[in-house]
């Protein structure tokens, strides 16, 4: 009993330092990840027709924006979910899939012609970094990017990432590889 | 070997290397929350909504295992809470090295540098930490209870 009350003890202090010195460090950060902001699936709003130029070509003209393309406070375009219907129909008109997932998931498999750009490795770069993998990409292009699905947030954090260098376009296909493949559409290993 | 196992002076070393090693394993983590909210992100373990409490609060929860383990207050319940840290811990990187997630462990600093080499050296590191938590939870005197001991006065 007498360690229980001090177990609880501990942690009590514990969980109070936490609070007051998150509160107080300048690097402090908020008690939830805001992940709540993400919009729901807009599938039906989005008018694909709009949808003109090859994310692959940075010479073409500015394409109309796809999604919304209202600014958030923070000066960025944020991506958008999409659900499987609306993935297939872009993967049809060749939007750039990306594949947030390590190395050696996308290997095993991805959405056919699909990139790698590992979540890990790419949020530890610096912006001029960022900027120079993702230059070869058209920035009004469409931009699809997808982990595994069910619970895995890494597409998400990545699509944020892309969104704020300026890309437009960025979606989220939240159903993942998983999806994808179970629907039967176009997959590769390599 | 029992001898050993309670001799008071193994038990010093022990909450010595022990309570450096927590202290140390939070240092970069109490300062840079935002960081470790990162790493913890890595090992897709926890939902996203409760990734940045865990990143606040653990790291001061070492800290203060590892001041309690050095100045040996509270030996039961603290060596009893570090054992309880560690085995989180290890489920956190064995899952991560079974699903062959290649991440960095964000152990004891917050790179991003990353290979399954360094989780596997954590995981071996983290059992040898687990045995020294457990002697101690094991061969420390329980605290003794004000009514049962009038002898304590």
């Amino acid at each position: 009993m007498k360690i229980a009350k001090q177990i609880i003890g501990i942690l009590v202090i514990s969980v109070a330092a936490a609070f007051i010195a998150n509160g107080i460090n300048p690097k402090g950060i908020p008690l939830f990840m805001e992940k709540n902001i993400y919009k729901q699936d807009t599938t039906s709003k989005n008018n694909i027709g709009e949808f003109i130029n090859d994310p692959f070509d940075t010479t073409s003209k500015p394409n109309q924006l796809f999604f919304s393309g209202k600014k958030n406070k923070q000066g960025f375009i944020e991506p958008e979910n999409i659900s499987l219907g609306l993935a297939k129909q872009l993967f049809d008109r060749r939007a750039l899939f990306i594949d947030a997932r390590t190395k050696e998931e996308y290997d095993t498999l991805h959405v056919k012609g699909a990139i790698n750009l590992p979540y890990h490795d790419f949020y530890g770069k610096s912006i001029p970094e960022k900027t120079e993998v993702m230059k070869k990409y058209g920035k009004s292009g469409i931009i699809v990017v997808y982990c595994n699905g069910g619970t895995c947030d890494i597409s998400i954090d990545l699509a944020y990432e892309i969104a704020k260098l300026g890309y437009n376009n960025v979606s989220i296909y939240k159903g993942g590889i998983k999806e994808w493949e179970s629907a039967g559409n176009p997959v590769e290993r390599r | 070997m029992k001898e050993l196992l309670e001799n008071k002076y193994f038990h010093l070393a022990l909450r010595i290397i022990l309570g450096i090693l927590f202290i140390y394993a939070s240092f970069a983590k109490l300062f840079h929350p935002g960081d470790f909210a990162k790493a913890i992100l890595r090992y897709e373990m926890l939902p996203v909504s409760l990734v940045n409490l865990q990143a606040i609060i653990m790291p001061w929860i070492e800290f203060f295992v590892g001041i309690l383990l050095i100045f040996g207050i509270f030996r039961k319940s603290t060596s009893l809470l570090a054992t309880a840290s560690i085995v989180i811990f290890l489920i956190a990187l064995i899952s991560a090295y079974a699903r062959g997630l290649d991440i960095s462990c964000g152990c004891f600093s917050l790179e991003e540098s990353s290979s399954k080499g360094d989780i596997l050296f954590r995981i071996i590191q983290d059992f040898f930490m687990l045995a020294g938590t457990v002697i101690l939870y094991l061969f420390s005197e329980k605290p003794k209870d004000k009514q049962t001991s009038p002898e304590q006065v």
